[in-house]
């Protein structure tokens, strides 16, 4: 049984009922000791090959929790090194902007962007708008022309000379004319005038 | 940075120009000539009065000419001129230049040419479109200068000249007349 602690890494599992034995506990001590140097950057020079997978495993673990959060500048760093690689910097010759650079300085254009963003939407609107034909306004219903007051041109005709002054005459005839059509639209209408 | 504010200020100007462009377009559009008539331009009972009013002042005038009274002929057709009809109904400057033709011949007949006259003349002023009923005023307009050419010549040879003056005036006052009423005619025909 202590040959198979003293080798974690090949013994069996143990059952995860079964109480620590002594042994483990010490062993576990010693490797959260080991754990707790190597995150605070004091990892000793010199481990077992046991132990370093062991941590590896433990750190990969930690990670994964996301418990884990890079330095800025480590974090830019990973970053620049990621977009060196997506482009290709050798090929094209372009270089990436630092992170400390690139960010305040995309800020700046912000509202510049946003600006001319607004003022084309703006721009689209209106010409959008302006182009839409809009539905004609509602035309009043046409009346019969007999319901209209109007000229009496057409009933009277070019007046001759000898015909001047016999305005009474065409009176007569304008009056009734215009009488048949009040009629005529106060009967349309129920005889409501 | 200066390049990007250009290129903002240049698209909102192109918007601004094309929306300006759409609405010189619009514009350009003349409105329909066809004219609805409108609900208040109807036959409506206050003209229908004032037709039968003007109607009523003829008669009556008539009446005072039968008997030989033409004073009051002339204050009966008078009358209709001051006749409340609805306003911006045709008919009312129609039956007013009507009476005005009516109302000057009355003056002529009783020697006053400087009042018919100025009858015709108030009746052409206030006119707001030609009509039938305004060339006949240019017809009655020509008599009034027919008459006064007569009376110049019943002066004597002294009254020569204003005679000849005032026969061109009406044969000037006739061409109005006629020209007016071919214009309607030309009109009426292309119409139907």
């Amino acid at each position: 049984m202590n040959a198979m602690q003293d080798d974690p890494l090949t013994d069996e599992v143990p059952d995860p009922e079964a109480e620590p034995t002594p042994a483990e506990l010490a062993h576990a001590r010693r490797f959260a000791a080991l754990v707790d140097k190597t995150l605070s950057g004091r990892t000793p020079p010199a481990i077992s090959a046991d132990d370093r997978a062991l941590l590896e495993v433990a750190t990969v673990i930690r990670a994964t929790h996301g418990n884990v959060e890079l330095a800025p500048s480590q974090q830019r760093t990973a970053v620049e090194a990621a977009l060196h690689q997506a482009i290709g910097e050798r090929a094209s010759g372009r270089s990436v902007a630092p992170l400390a650079e690139a960010g305040p300085q995309r800020w700046r254009r912000a509202p510049w962007l946003v600006t001319g963003a607004s003022t084309l939407a703006a721009a689209a609107i209106a010409i959008l708008w302006l182009r839409t034909p809009r539905p004609p306004a509602p035309r009043p219903a046409a009346l019969p022309t007999e319901w209209a007051s109007r000229s009496a041109d057409s009933l009277v005709g070019p007046i001759a000379r000898d015909r001047a002054g016999d305005a009474s005459a065409r009176l007569d005839a304008i009056f009734a004319d215009r009488l048949d059509g009040f009629r005529a639209r106060r009967l349309a209408r129920g005889g409501k005038p | 940075m200066k390049f990007f504010i250009t290129v903002v200020w240049a698209v909102a100007g192109l918007a601004l120009a094309a929306g300006a462009g759409c609405s010189a377009e619009r514009d350009a559009n003349p409105p329909s000539s066809t004219r609805i008539a409108d609900p208040s331009d109807v036959i409506d009972q206050d003209l229908m009065i004032a037709l039968g009013q003007a109607k009523n002042f003829h008669h009556k005038s008539k009446i005072y000419m039968t008997d030989g009274n033409l004073a009051a002929a002339t204050a009966s057709v008078r009358q209709i001129l001051s006749l409340a009809f609805p306003k911006g109904a045709p008919e009312a400057d129609d039956v007013r230049n009507d009476a005005r033709a009516l109302l000057a011949k009355l003056l002529i007949s009783q020697g006053q040419l400087d009042e018919a006259t100025r009858t015709i003349d108030e009746g052409l002023a206030q006119s707001q479109r030609e009509s039938f009923f305004v060339a006949n005023l240019y017809t009655v307009q020509g008599e009034i200068h027919e008459a006064r050419a007569q009376a110049f010549d019943a002066s004597g040879d002294a009254g020569k000249a204003a005679a000849i003056d005032a026969r061109r005036q009406a044969i000037a006052s006739y061409d109005r007349s006629s020209q007016i009423n071919e214009r309607l005619q030309k009109k009426a025909m292309e119409e139907r």
